[in-house]
């Protein structure tokens, strides 16, 4: 199993693209967000003081991706912190639903301590996609900074 | 001439290019560019493409415009200008922007760059502690759920009343720093939350405070720089660039879904999902204009605490009032906005993206104090190579909505700068220049580099040229606050 991501050169002239990817669907949630998180600030430099459970259902699992991304824009600005890592478990559910629990782990933003970066406003779907090839899951994911 | 597109563009003038409305099915108007033939010739793809897509949408009227300093954007290109009839077209978040009233806002000073020079390592370490910047900052503001509601509604009126700013400084902020319309009741408790306690930053990305210089040589019109506290004579400015921060970008990405679903319920479609609409005199396009007047205000307010923490820095520095330092608003205009105006057409919803309004002399719209010049025009450049000031003109109204350019626009991903350039070099060789940095992220400030913008002087001579916008005055950093 593993997850993965790369931040894109040309793709979002303004702002920042990646292109996450992941063996199942979870590893490639996991991949993307560790694509914002990375996008916040390095993850090295910032503690654990903080944190959040978060729940989610979707039908559309690029749609559950796109509130969860979303969801991490939300709470660095709500909470004023940035994040050093996250623990996900997405489920299919009976009823076809796709079901996300996500844990966030974090700090206050601190600069002095932490090493810094974009200041993320928010997920777009200009060019967002989620499919899978070849029994890989692949995001492309721009977002606005 | 090479173009990055394969769509016919036939030349109207020497800075205007017209893409036919039969070059792309469902165009209900033609797209009109404003540029240089460099500048339509370093234009990225995105650009054709998108102010194409936007001239399809419902209620279009004349053409879907794009200034010389486009490039692509979400939906709309950035530079983007699009006219809808209030009664028949649609409104769209895609055509106003993620930061809702991102603006600009010029302060002018009595001090020259002799006063400054020696105390601006100073000067700029108070700015860089008074204005926080970057990720997570919260301002110094602290605001309760009711006064941000009065926030939303009032504007920069609110600040006035708080004691952060003067009277006068209303009559210098566009639509006197307050939208008319702006009803809390129409944002969500999420955007309310991300914005409740970042009154007073800056933010990241091209956002920045700027102290700039205006040098005799570098005054184009002096009669209308004279009127709008403009001297020359190496005199100290200050720009700042921001807007609604997280509540803004809450709020479009809110009404963004709202939209989703409501033009499946109107029968609307649209060639980009960020293109996202609803017929502006619908419940949903209401709901978004209220909501959208609420960000804007809160833009307006955060420019005005920022202006007040500046006022505050050069107070502190230099042991004189602001007063007695001149510091008085040249204007603060938004270049990411919807707002309803008069044309020959009737009322009709002008959305600006990355586009500044600029209404020329005699505009019964503009306060008395700048009907005989027309509006000023504020228009940033990146962080090594300056700004200008600029003059809206009657052209302006005729041709474009009464809209020009806000900026110099990018042509070099944010990604490609950093590997060109490394945050701390960048900072030693601006110091090296004369320009002092202080930045919250040393990536970020690499992001912002000189060379990943159009050359703003010819981004100004193709407006002026195309004579909806006259320039008044270039703006030399010597100081840069980013986040």
């Amino acid at each position: 199993m593993s997850h993965g991501f790369h931040f894109l050169d040309d793709v979002a002239i303004a702002d920042l693209a990646f292109d996450a990817f992941g063996d199942s669907l979870q590893e490639l949630f996991q991949g993307a967000t560790c694509a914002v998180i990375e996008a916040l600030a390095d993850p090295a430099t910032v503690g654990v003081t903080w944190r959040q459970t978060i729940e989610r259902t979707d039908e559309d699992p690029a749609e559950l991706l796109f509130d969860w991304l979303s969801d991490l824009v939300y709470w660095k600005d709500a909470a004023g912190v940035v994040f050093s890592r996250s623990e996900l478990t997405l489920i299919r559910q009976d009823h076809g639903c796709w079901k996300l629990t996500g844990l966030l782990y974090g700090e206050p933003v601190n600069g002095s301590a932490q090493t810094l970066r974009a200041d993320v406003k928010g997920i777009t779907k200009h060019l967002y996609e989620v499919n899978q090839e070849d029994m890989r899951w692949h995001a492309r994911v721009v977002v606005d900074v | 001439m090479k173009l990055n597109t394969e769509m016919q563009i036939n030349q109207i003038s020497d800075e205007v290019w017209e893409i036919p409305s039969s070059e792309k099915a469902g165009m209900l108007v033609p797209a009109r560019i404003y540029a240089t033939p460099a500048l339509l010739q370093s234009m990225d793809a995105g650009v054709f493409e998108q102010v194409t897509n936007v001239a399809c949408l419902p209620g279009i009227k004349r053409y879907a415009l794009c200034m010389p300093d486009g490039h692509w954007g979400y939906g709309f290109p950035i530079g983007g200008v699009a006219a809808f009839d209030a009664r028949s077209g649609v409104i769209s978040p895609g055509g106003v922007g993620y930061d809702v009233n991102c603006g600009m806002r010029l302060i002018r000073t009595d001090l020259t760059r002799e006063d400054v020079q020696p105390h601006l390592d100073r000067l700029m370490t108070e700015l860089f502690r008074r204005v926080p910047a970057g990720v997570g900052a919260s301002g110094f503001v602290r605001l309760d759920r009711s006064s941000f509601g009065q926030v939303m509604t009032n504007g920069a009126r609110w600040c006035i009343e708080k004691g952060f700013g003067w009277h006068r400084d209303l009559e210098a902020i566009e639509e006197g720093g307050c939208m008319a319309g702006a009803d809390p009741s129409k944002v969500s408790d999420q955007a309310v939350n991300r914005g409740i306690n970042q009154l007073g930053t800056l933010g990241s990305g091209n956002h920045y405070l700027e102290v700039q210089v205006v040098s005799n040589d570098r005054v184009f019109d002096r009669e209308t720089a004279s009127a709008w506290g403009i001297t020359g004579h190496d005199q100290i400015v200050v720009m700042v660039h921001c807007g609604s921060r997280g509540f803004g970008h809450q709020v479009a990405s809110d009404y963004l879904k709202v939209f989703e679903r409501a033009m499946r319920r109107y029968g609307i479609s649209v060639r980009d999902q960020q293109l996202a609409c609803a017929p502006f005199a619908s419940v949903e396009g209401q709901d978004y204009f209220s909501a959208m007047n609420c960000a804007a205000n809160t833009a307006f307010a955060n420019r005005q605490v920022i202006t007040h923490q500046i006022r505050e820095a050069f107070a502190a520095v230099f042991g004189r009032s602001a007063e007695e330092m001149g510091m008085e608003l040249v204007y603060d205009v938004a270049h990411n906005i919807a707002k309803v105006e008069r044309y020959p057409e009737g009322e009709l919803v002008v959305h600006r993206k990355g586009s500044t309004r600029a209404f020329g002399p005699g505009s019964s719209e503009l306060p008395p104090r700048y009907r005989a010049t027309g509006q000023p025009v504020i228009c940033g450049g990146s962080m090594e190579t300056g700004s200008y000031l600029l003059a809206g003109t009657r052209k302006a109204v005729r041709d474009t909505f009464a809209s020009t350019v806000h900026g110099s626009g990018r042509t070099m991903s944010r990604a490609q700068a950093k590997k060109t350039v490394r945050g701390e070099q960048l900072q030693k060789q601006m110091k090296q220049r004369g320009i002092l940095v202080k930045a919250v992220s040393l990536s970020g400030l690499a992001e912002e580099a000189g060379f990943a913008y159009k050359n703003i002087s010819e981004v100004v001579a193709a407006v002026d040229r195309a004579g909806i916008t006259k320039p008044v005055a270039e703006l030399r950093p010597i100081g840069n606050i980013k986040g």
